[in-house]
């Protein structure tokens, strides 16, 4: 077929991420099945599969991971797709692979808990459990999409991070994302394209190549990757470890070791933040908003200003980092900000509300069923 | 091999000193394993030794030349796994993966050892059974005999022991073995597992000399018969290729760069029809599963696209998708597609009972305005509603399974959102 049109077609969110994974190089997948996110492994089974890439089951969450990170040591790029209960399990092996800063993309499609909690309802309760998940408290970059394109953009750009910052990168939408299909237009695709996996140079020249599987000079400094069965040997380990892989205790190295891990994201933080910004110089109340609600804070924006209140809208499309100076940037004259989020604590207001330090910082939660314009517009004066 | 890759000359550690207690039967199984390695004579870059928890585990140190991956307790296999699937089908290396795990480890990674069985991957398992749990203290394990004195079994273990191996056997492992540390073959078998293409199991049988024989009798030939009085074998079990290994299955199924089949096709659609629609409408379709109303929600999407108008689409069902209700959200609108969700539908479509019952739950009626179109099968008793109800016999005119979609049709004829010819060709 020749085409001359750049064709529409219906997407659910979770399509859009297989199909953005692919783009990106994606070379792996391994999946078990779990409303919401099943849409993920049931594409990622169709698009690799059929260019003899691998996708394949696994008996359980944890192994579904522990197959990735073996995967992407062997040196591909790889992914896998869970809800809130699979997450649970597959902690441990978030933590092996931040510690070996294996690249890796976890698709988390949030439904209601807590346990096996709603099956299947939307939520955005795992926005806590998905970036404190590991002993120390390193940060987890995590994407936030709201829309199919979104899905397929930040997808891209997910393998590009855990490429460049060696690090597993997490993909965090819900089921109302996931689900819902949507009509796509693809000319609005960007022709995104996800950087490499940088490996050493291998030279078959004189046998086994040394180099310090965890080297760096500076803490932010990322490693070089090499990778299993490569001519340079690898020595990975999820023990604290120093610059060679090697086990040790508390000393100096290791324990820089442990810094660099959170230094080389967190010294990254500015350019690791994406938001889209709807500011009004004149507003007092600034809506600040992430995935699904963020569609609904969009549209309560809209139909604000339609009966004259002036509004600023700031939608996150990542949420760790914490995209800090954008957040500051946006508070201006601002003297209310209204936090929505699907989820009775305010998760995400819990770790920005510190940034206001003098505007009122209001939340509009609930659980089980979407947060509606109306229920955000009460809150806009 | 080629000739610029200089042959190995040991994968150990040259006089690495062994971080393991006197006589404990793991600096046998290391050496031995170097020995096996040496004996194949496979350049070190493609030996991948990945290690678990436990004194075994320190085993990736002591290792200078291959790969070495140490990872959690139980799950060295689901890592070995990942690493050997990505080289058998993505890469054409050829790696060779060992695992050193614990009998604490096997048991956490029960199911990793029998997945890895069932798929045949080129895995070899040095499984180093010394009945418990050495590192922290020397606790009984899921492999300490009947009577087996602990910290954790002062009085004898009442556990029967697992026979992993049958277990192995039972996971259709073509390679099994069961030997004893001291045993002098020990290096060959393991040469033969390692070289075994597919999954290959030795449990390697051992003393931990600082938990295990002060309050049980097992030096020297005991825990050989400590396993035979258990109804356990030693020796080859098995040494068979009547399965191929995963990564050729798969190839076979799946060849590299396929051409696109006719029902891979694009499934773009073509905007090749006028809308009128000024505003965004929400329409709730609900009939019963397996009815396709939710392919015929699809339907009405498609056209609306043709159309040029943006949709969304939210399915729902009971959580056994073959019984009961299926419920469509469709929103069109001419603009972007804010919020997904249907506060006041402008139009509900009811063609079964238990669609109905399904839009009472959710207290749809109470919700529907004058303009709201309501759509309804003849049979069904007319809700109380302020909405414009419009009957029809769907069910008996087209039956159940055509219902939903010809009450679609009607509705794009009544609303005239976009010419029905669009909804036709879709
Ligand atoms: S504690 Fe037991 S298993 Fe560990 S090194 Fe000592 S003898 Fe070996």
């Amino acid at each position: 077929m020749n085409h001359t049109y750049v064709p529409i077609k219906l997407r659910t969110g979770n399509q859009m991420i297989a199909e953005g994974a692919v783009k990106a190089g994606c070379r792996f997948f391994a999946g078990y099945p779990i409303t919401p996110a099943s849409g993920i492994y049931k594409s990622m089974i169709e698009l690799l599969q059929r260019k003899g890439d691998l996708a394949i089951s696994s008996p359980d969450e944890i192994s579904a991971l522990a197959y990735c990170v073996g995967a992407s040591l062997r040196g591909y790029k790889a992914m896998t797709a869970t809800s809130g209960p699979g997450w649970a399990l597959m902690i441990e092996t978030v933590q092996y692979a931040l510690m070996t800063e294996t690249p890796l993309v976890i698709a988390m499609v949030q439904r209601l808990g807590p346990s096996t909690g709603g099956a299947t309802q939307g939520a955005q309760g795992d926005v806590l459990l998905t970036e404190f998940c590991t002993s120390g408290g390193y940060t987890i970059p995590v994407l936030c999409p709201s829309t199919p394109l979104e899905c397929y953009e930040l997808t891209v750009l997910a393998f590009s991070w855990a490429e460049l910052l060696r690090t597993p990168v997490v993909i965090l939408t819900d089921k109302e994302v996931g689900m819902t299909t949507e009509s796509v237009n693809y000319e609005q695709l960007q022709l995104l394209h996800a950087a490499d996996r940088i490996s050493h140079l291998q030279k078959p020249t004189n046998g086994h190549g040394k180099a310090k599987t965890y080297e760096f000079t500076r803490l932010s400094d990322i490693p070089k990757f090499a990778p299993v069965g490569g001519l340079i040997k690898v020595t990975a380990t999820g023990s604290a470890h120093n610059k060679s892989g090697e086990l040790k205790k508390n000393d100096a190295e290791t324990l820089e070791v442990l810094h660099h891990l959170e230094e080389k994201i967190r010294l990254r933080k500015d350019g690791l933040a994406i938001v889209k910004r709807d500011v009004d110089p004149e507003a007092e109340t600034l809506l600040i908003s992430y995935g699904i609600t963020a569609r609904a804070t969009e549209e309560a924006i809209h139909i604000a200003r339609k009966q004259g209140k002036k509004v600023s809208g700031l939608h996150l499309l990542t949420l760790f980092p914490v995209p800090e100076k954008q957040i500051l940037n946006s508070l201006g004259k601002v003297k209310r900000v209204v936090i929505a989020e699907e989820n009775l604590s305010g998760q995400y207001r819990s770790v920005i509300s510190h940034l206001m330090k003098t505007q009122e910082v209001i939340g509009v939660n609930k659980i089980g069923s979407m947060i509606t314009p109306q229920e955000i517009l009460k809150e806009v004066l | 091999m080629t000739g610029t890759i200089p042959t190995p000359t040991t994968f150990i550690t040259e006089n690495c000193a062994m971080p393991f207690c006197k006589g404990c039967g793991h600096t046998h199984v290391l050496r031995k394993l170097n020995d096996a390695l040496m004996k194949l004579q496979i350049p070190p870059s493609k030996v991948n030794l990945v290690t678990d928890i436990g004194c075994i585990g320190l085993a990736d140190a002591l290792f200078e030349t291959p790969h070495t991956v140490h990872t959690t307790h139980g799950r060295s296999t689901a890592f070995a796994t990942g690493i050997e699937l990505a080289d058998s089908v993505l890469s054409d290396s050829k790696l060779k993966t060992v695992v050193l795990i614990g009998d604490g480890g096997a048991m956490i990674g029960l199911l990793h050892l029998v997945n890895a069985a069932l798929l045949n991957v080129d895995v070899t398992v040095l499984l180093c059974n010394n009945f418990l749990f050495g590192m922290t203290g020397g606790q009984h394990s899921a492999f300490s005999p009947m009577e087996f004195i602990t910290p954790t079994t002062p009085d004898g273990n009442i556990i029967p022991p697992i026979d992993m191996c049958r277990v192995m056997l039972d996971a259709r492992a073509e390679f099994v073995a069961r030997k004893l540390a001291t045993d002098k073959d020990l290096g060959d078998v393991l040469a033969e597992a390692i070289q075994h293409p597919g999954f290959s199991l030795v449990e390697i049988v051992e003393l931990c000399t600082e938990h295990a024989t002060t309050k049980n009798e097992l030096t020297g030939n005991a825990i050989r018969s400590v396993i035979e009085e258990q109804g356990q074998e030693f020796g080859i079990l098995t040494n068979e290729k009547n399965r191929a290994e995963f990564g050729v299955l798969y190839a076979d199924k799946n060849p590299r760069d396929q051409a696109f089949s006719a029902s891979q096709k694009d499934d773009g659609l073509i905007p090749q029809f006028e809308s009128k629609l000024k505003h965004q409408v929400g329409i709730v379709i609900a009939g019963s599963a397996g009815e396709r109303v939710q392919s015929a929600a699809k339907k009405l999407c498609e056209a609306a696209v043709m159309s040029r108008l943006h949709c969304t689409q939210k399915n729902d069902n009971p959580v056994t998708q073959g019984s009961g209700f299926s419920l469509a959200e469709v929103i069109l609108s001419p603009h972007d597609i804010f919020y997904t969700g249907i506060e006041t539908p402008d139009a509900v479509i009811v063609v079964s009972e238990d669609g109905l019952n399904e839009l009472y739950e959710k207290h749809v009626f109470d919700r529907l305005k004058p303009t709201t179109m309501l759509l309804i099968d003849s049979s069904l008793p007319k809700p109380h509603t302020d909405a414009n109800i419009i009957e029809y016999p769907f069910r008996k005119e087209y039956g159940g399974a055509k219902a939903a979609l010809k009450a679609i049709e009607l509705y794009v004829q009544q609303s005239g959102l976009f010419p029905v010819e669009a909804f036709q060709t879709s």
